[in-house]
């Protein structure tokens, strides 16, 4: 039986190696990532001078005496674009990279659809700098683009907290060069109760996603659609009040209006075209989850929306106003626990509550004057853990 | 005053022992203390848990990003995340049982009984419930194959059409070997395949056969039939060997049937008796009012005598009636009270004993009334003196090729080796199993059939009673149906099953009914009820005639003497076609409670006499088996289940157990299931065997309590007295838990309940439980959270036995609540013991409190484990999972929920529709598919409930309700049928 568990005695030099690993594992891994791809790949001849000529024609470096915009002005390099209507220039590159140079400088140069129609005014590009930035592109859509740099501030303030505690046990200790000693002691108690914090909230946080904004891989804006059109939830989450999850809605439904609406006010022809390929050619999008419950939950909107009249806002927030979907709630159980002990249950309409004698009665004789979900036993483990 | 001393250093030095011996005490104290400090698991969590949390803070770690795809186009049917049903039909090993399939998100998960259907009528086996993780066996072909390598279908066909072509140039015998084919749709297409091949002949082979039947009835009748036996009309039940109950013929009709002549309920309801003689102790006879332990060898004589007395009763005969080694007089009695209205059955394969008990049903005048001849029952056709032919033909080099479907003739026929031997020398060998078994492995080429739940297919169970199978996933792997197969080798260019059975049906079944004018309208309801009846049923009359009486009644002179060892086809694994099954290898025996293997079941007394203990090993004829000490078994017989020793099954099947069927004997060109004068020797050696439960008894608790027919007339308390005095008895200082809503509640009718262990499986398949292996099942760890107690009383050389069905008990005075220091089982608003798996800590606290052993402990990581290869521990095996039920990790406790996300659905339902629950709408996965109608779910709170009328009942009781737990399951005592 032994053999099911870790020998007893290693157990501590486990736990040390493991402590020592993820320290040392952080640092290799972002070491990893910033270290550039060394090799770019070239194709059809091209070298990597026409790739970083390309590259600065994109950005507007050349040529010196350009008279319009660049193109890094609207088509973002970063990974991240969340606010920008305009395609990316990854995401450019992608749609262009098996196509050939013809119909690359015929969109960028002959743009059809109102908005590319007034950006691409009065472009004067070059025919050979036209071709270095396709080569650029070509590039790019096979090495992809700088990931955006992790940001460590949390790491710097508790390591330097760290250091303070340090010296102030060496202070403590040997130093003895502040006379009043509880000015060391409480830098101590100070700093490893700052660290204490940090630790357990972000250990609250693990999991928990509050506020939790992804990038699509469409730009779908939720206002344009909910909000400046008006289109009622339902229309697309079908399946809200029937089933456990609200659905998201197949592509064919997307089409429903797209097959005519094939340029957005927003983001021009390109958003909505990716759409309409996934619809024709059969490839799924792939969305990114939002809303993750914790592990070991069940959950159904049928239950809260069909028959507890619950509107969506209620859960996910001003969805008419976010252009990108975001986590409006923290989803923990406290939260869902409020929410049952202060919503009030349609108890008179629903004859599913004819079941509850007792609180009938109760209601009539005066002795409560609502029932509330948590009165229902809504608050039960197992009303949502099983 | 004597001195006791343990050494001579103590006896010679008592002052500096003690010293020394203290100093040493001490110091292996301190090096155990030293030891602990310096590796507790505590410390390893608490350092683990810090530098995790630490780690996340500094290296801010990445949630991981999850996708959500949804539909291209979303069928319209299909809400993610809801379930559908799809009616289907089972057929496998000669049972069959229409069933609902349960598909979430494109996968069947689960199956249920088919309410609509008049044969299994909502009922199935623990066989059934297992089947959909058949479906999920790694062991399954992936493709076809061509001696061991994977070729393509393209491939297959080409050589097998061209050496198809070949044989019937060269006019060259072609054998079809399939199991009994009960679609009329694949007869078709085997007779269009037999027509396009002159050459060819078509055999049906079955492991356990019905031949005795078919024949006897062939002399009876004029017909190879099996009745329809109708055990709900019988007054008296007669069974010589036959375990109707749990494998013979149609279990779940008989059960149904049987169950429903048996229900005592209220004042004026009847009960019939059940008369059983048998060898072993099966799981028919442990339901049996009244149980003869006889010798294999004495069941003609008993029959023979049996008939004797009746004809003397009817007058016809003067002669006396041979001498019975047990006294029948009663059960005489008994049956000619009840003419027409009792059965009598045997299931011996022996021609001349079925031939005797057609001439005692006809005395009795059951045909037509109790027996019936115009729906005649099709799973077993198989002929056994058909397939004796087909071995010496083979073996005389006279077959040329073989195409095998569904027959394992290498496994399961005492001339397995020398088959195998035949088929590898053949032209042309093909299987068209879809996982490897021992015969597969002879032939050259593999043409994997495709799983049943993948398939279309039709059924024609009974004469007239007509069911359909749908597929519910595609396929998972490059299999093909057989019938497409045949059809493209019968010259058929684009085979397509479905439309054949769609075109056989409208030739064919459209005209059998009124009810619908359109032929496709009439296919869609059949398809969505998943069985059809015709009603205009057009039989010929049988007329019963003596044929071969005079032969039968002959008896053999010499009396047997030794050993006799009786096989039988275990409840779980029956024929051993589903061996690869975990499920159905951890189920316990319903008897022996032993899973994992087969066994020796030895009488008692010998046992005694000889010091052979439980797990004892003992030789039969050569072969080693553990022994299971059997209670019942007849003197001088010893019982082994077949279907074990599977040798190619897959991972979990091969080498569990001992084949016997290399032990039968062909006699009279049938199979037959027992042999007498074997040869038993008693060995030193042991043999672990996985015994889940140990006890016999009660210990003198009331536990089950029980009753006879006759007492529970005059009184129906009896047997249940004690409820008074306990109800007399019950104070509290506690006030009582007061339910606002609902109060759900479930009842166990004992006397309905025979024990098979359908619920077990059905429970393990709903709620995610975990297979743990053979080692872990010895450590008393099995994980069913439904388990059948069984109680021997009595004499143990033929006692009583009691089944018992044991889940959660949900007791609203729950010792487990109140000792869990993290609040992980607190009692719901609805009566239900909660279990929050995600708060459990794992202290085993409730466990040890709880008084009726229902809750388990994961003792491992059961999922993804290589300790535990079984279904979980592939993304295969793992695709059977309820997705809305928790699977369980390591050091949690887990127990019955009442099925609570089955709970859920329904409440969201009806709140959904604005209207109240309607009795009956709930059912757990228990209850759904009870063969035996023996349990009942529902809410307490509702007074006109089926539930709440079993409560009021005067046989209700709670198991230790002295305890002052207040379960909310109920128990209805046994009722036996006793001779008084």
């Amino acid at each position: 039986m032994s053999d099911y568990f870790l020998g007893e005695k290693c157990i501590k030099k486990v736990s040390f190696l493991i402590f020592l690993l993820v320290f040392i594992s952080c640092f290799t891994i972002s070491k990893d990532l910033y270290s550039k791809p060394e090799t770019s790949v070239i194709s059809d001849g091209h070298s990597h001078e026409d790739i970083n000529r390309g590259k600065r024609v994109f950005m507007g470096l050349l040529p010196f005496n350009s008279t319009h915009e660049s193109c890094v002005s609207c088509h973002n390099i970063k990974q991240v674009d969340t606010l920008n209507w305009n395609p990316s220039a990854m995401a450019i590159a992608a749609k262009f990279a098996d196509k050939d140079f013809e119909s690359f400088q015929q969109v960028v140069m002959q743009p059809t659809g109102i908005k590319m129609e007034a950006s691409h005014k009065n472009f004067n590009i070059d025919e050979e700098d036209l071709k270095t930035v396709k080569i650029y592109l070509n590039d790019l859509a096979h090495s992809g683009v700088d990931p955006a740099k992790p940001t460590y501030n949390n790491l710097i303030l508790f390591l330097f907290l760290g250091l303070l505690i340090t010296w102030g046990v060496v202070e403590l200790i040997f130093l003895h060069k502040i006379k009043l000693k509880f000015i060391p002691l409480i830098i101590i108690i100070g700093a490893f109760g700052i660290q204490v914090r940090m630790i357990v909230t972000d250990a609250i946080k693990l999991g928990r996603q509050e506020n939790y904004a992804p990038d699509q891989p469409i730009k779908f804006s939720h206002k344009v659609h909910a909000g400046d059109n008006a289109i009622d939830c339902m229309y697309c989450h079908t399946t809200v009040e029937q089933g456990k999850s609200a659905g998201i809605p197949a592509a064919n439904l997307c089409m429903n209006c797209h097959v005519l609406i094939r340029e957005g006010a927003n983001s021009g022809k390109f958003e909505i075209s990716k759409v309409v390929e996934a619809a024709e050619n059969g490839n799924p999008v792939d969305w990114n989850r939002i809303h993750n419950l914790p592990d070991h939950v069940f959950f159904s909107h049928a239950v809260h929306v069909g028959s507890g009249k619950l509107d969506c806002a209620q859960c996910h927030g001003a969805v008419e106003e976010m252009d990108l979907m975001k986590q409006q709630n923290d989803l923990s159980m406290g939260w869902c626990i409020n929410c049952h002990r202060e919503t009030q249950v349609d108890f008179v309409d629903n004859k599913y509550y004819e079941h509850h004698l007792k609180l009938h009665e109760d209601l009539k004789a005066g002795v409560i004057d609502s029932v509330t979900a948590q009165d229902i036993g809504a608050n039960d483990c197992m009303r949502c853990h099983y | 005053m004597t001195k006791y001393w343990r050494s001579i250093d103590e006896l010679n030095n008592p002052v500096e022992f003690k010293k020394t011996e203290i100093k040493l005490e001490l110091d292996a104290k301190r090096v155990g203390i030293g030891e602990q400090s310096s590796s507790s698991r505590r410390d390893f969590l608490k350092t683990l848990g810090f530098s995790l949390a630490a780690a996340s803070v500094v290296a801010s770690c990445k949630k991981p990003i999850n996708k959500a795809i949804p539909y291209l186009i979303k069928p319209e049917e299909v809400t993610p995340g809801m379930a559908n049903y799809y009616a289907s039909t089972y057929f496998e090993s000669n049972e069959y049982c229409s069933v609902l399939v349960k598909v979430r998100d494109g996968r069947p998960i689960k199956i249920e009984g088919n309410n609509l259907s008049s044969i299994s009528q909502q009922g199935t086996t623990a066989r059934v419930q297992a089947s959909v993780l058949g479906l999920y066996d790694d062991a399954r072909f992936k493709s076809p194959i061509k001696r061991g390598s994977a070729v393509t279908w393209e491939e297959a066909d080409e050589y097998i059409i061209k050496k198809i072509e070949q044989l019937k140039g060269a006019n060259k015998k072609l054998v079809l070997l399939t199991q009994t084919i009960i679609s009329p749709s694949t007869k078709k297409i085997i007779e269009q395949f037999l027509t396009a091949n002159p050459n060819a002949q078509w055999l049906q082979y079955d492991a356990v056969s019905a031949s005795g039947i078919l024949k006897a009835n062939e002399g009876s009748f004029g017909k190879a039939l099996v009745p329809d036996y109708r055990f709900e009309k019988a007054k008296v039940i007669v069974s010589f060997g036959a375990d109707f109950l749990g494998t013979w013929i149609s279990p779940v009709e008989f059960t149904k049937g049987y169950s429903l002549g048996r229900k005592v309920l209220d004042k004026n309801d009847e009960m019939s008796r059940h008369y059983q003689f048998e060898s072993g102790m099966t799981l028919t006879g442990s339901n049996a009012d009244v149980r003869f332990p006889i010798k294999p060898s004495e069941e003609k004589t008993i029959l023979t005598a049996l008939y004797y007395q009746l004809l003397q009763a009817n007058g016809f005969m003067t002669i006396a009636a041979p001498g019975s080694p047990v006294d029948v007089k009663d059960v005489v009695a008994d049956l000619l009270e009840n003419k027409e209205k009792s059965i009598v059955i045997s299931g011996s394969n022996d021609t001349n004993i079925q031939i005797l008990v057609n001439a005692i049903n006809n005395l009795l005048g059951n045909y037509g009334s109790t027996i019936k001849l115009d729906k005649t029952v099709n799973t077993r056709q198989g002929i056994d003196a058909d397939f004796e032919t087909f071995i010496s033909e083979l073996k005389a080099g006279e077959i040329a090729g073989l195409l095998c479907w569904g027959a394992n003739p290498v496994y399961n026929h005492p001339a397995g080796s020398d088959i195998k031997n035949a088929i590898e020398g053949l032209e042309l060998s093909v299987s068209f199993a879809d996982r490897n078994d021992e015969t597969t492995n002879a032939c050259h080429w593999v043409c994997p059939d495709s799983h049943y739940l993948e398939s279309w297919n039709d059924a024609e169970p009974k004469a007239g009673v007509y069911s359909l199978a749908q597929p519910t996933v595609s396929k998972l792997f490059d299999s093909r149906q057989v019938q497409d197969s045949l059809a493209k080798w019968s010259g058929v260019a684009e085979p397509n099953y479905y439309e054949f059975i769609k075109k056989h049906w409208k030739e064919n079944l459209f005209g059998l009914q009124s009810e619908f004018t359109d032929a496709r309208t009439f296919w869609n309801d059949v398809l969505q009820k998943g069985v059809f009846e015709s009603k205009n049923n057009i039989s010929e009359e049988l007329v019963y005639s003596e044929n071969g009486i005079d032969e039968a009644v002959l008896l053999a002179n010499s009396e047997q003497k030794g050993w006799e060892i009786n096989f039988y086809e275990s409840i779980a694994i029956s024929d051993g076609h589903a061996a690869n099954n975990p499920w159905l290898q951890e189920l316990p025996d319903p008897i022996a409670k032993i899973s994992w293997d087969n066994f020796a079941a030895v009488p008692v007394k010998w046992a005694e006499e000889n010091g052979i203990v439980n797990e004892s090993v003992i030789t039969i004829n050569g072969i080693e088996l553990p022994v299971y000490v059997q209670p019942g078994q007849a003197p001088d017989t010893i019982s082994v289940a077949l279907g074990y020793g599977r040798e190619i099954a897959g991972k979990v099947g091969d080498g569990v157990g001992k084949n016997m069927f290399a032990l039968s004997a062909i006699e009279n060109g049938s199979k037959k299931l027992w042999v007498a004068g074997a040869d038993v020797k008693t060995t030193d050696k042991t043999f672990e065997l996985a015994l889940s439960q140990t006890h016999h008894s009660m210990e003198g608790r009331p536990i089950v309590r029980e009753t006879t027919f006759d007492e529970w007339q005059l009184d129906p308390t009896s047997g249940n007295e004690l409820k008074k005095e306990h109800e007399e008895h019950d104070v509290s200082l506690y006030p009582e838990p007061e339910f606002k809503g609902h109060h759900w509640g479930m009842a166990v009718d004992l006397s309905s309940c025979i024990g098979c262990g359908n619920c077990s499986v059905s429970c393990q398949a709903e709620n995610n439980i975990q297979v743990i292996g053979k080692e872990q099942v010895r450590n008393r760890r099995i994980m069913h959270w439904i388990r059948v107690d069984r109680y021997f009383t009595n004499d143990a050389e033929n006692p009583e036995v009691y089944h018992q069905p044991v889940m959660c008990q949900h007791c609203d005075n729950a010792p487990c609540e109140n000792v869990c220091p993290v609040s992980a089982t607190p009692h719901s608003e609805e009566g239900l013991n909660q279990m929050a798996y995600n708060r459990c800590v794992g202290t085993k606290y409730c466990i040890n409190n709880c008084p009726y052993k229902v809750r388990r402990f994961n003792w491992f990581q059961y999922v993804n484990n290589d300790k535990f290869d079984f279904a979980s521990n592939t993304d295969l095996g793992r695709m059977v999972l309820n997705p809305d039920v928790t699977v369980r990790s390591r050091g949690v406790v887990e127990k019955c929920s009442f099925c609570v996300q089955r709970i859920q659905e329904k409440k969201a339902d009806a709140k959904l529709d604005g209207r109240k629950l309607e009795d009956g709408e709930i059912q757990t996965a228990c209850v759904q598919s009870c063969p035996a109608d023996a349990l009942v779910f529902g809410d307490l709170k509702n007074p006109d409930s089926k539930i709440s009328k079993y409560f009021k009942n005067e046989r209700n009781y709670h198991l230790l309700e002295e305890l002052h737990t207040l379960p909310s399951v109920g128990y209805l005592t046994k009722v036996r049928n006793k001779t008084s």
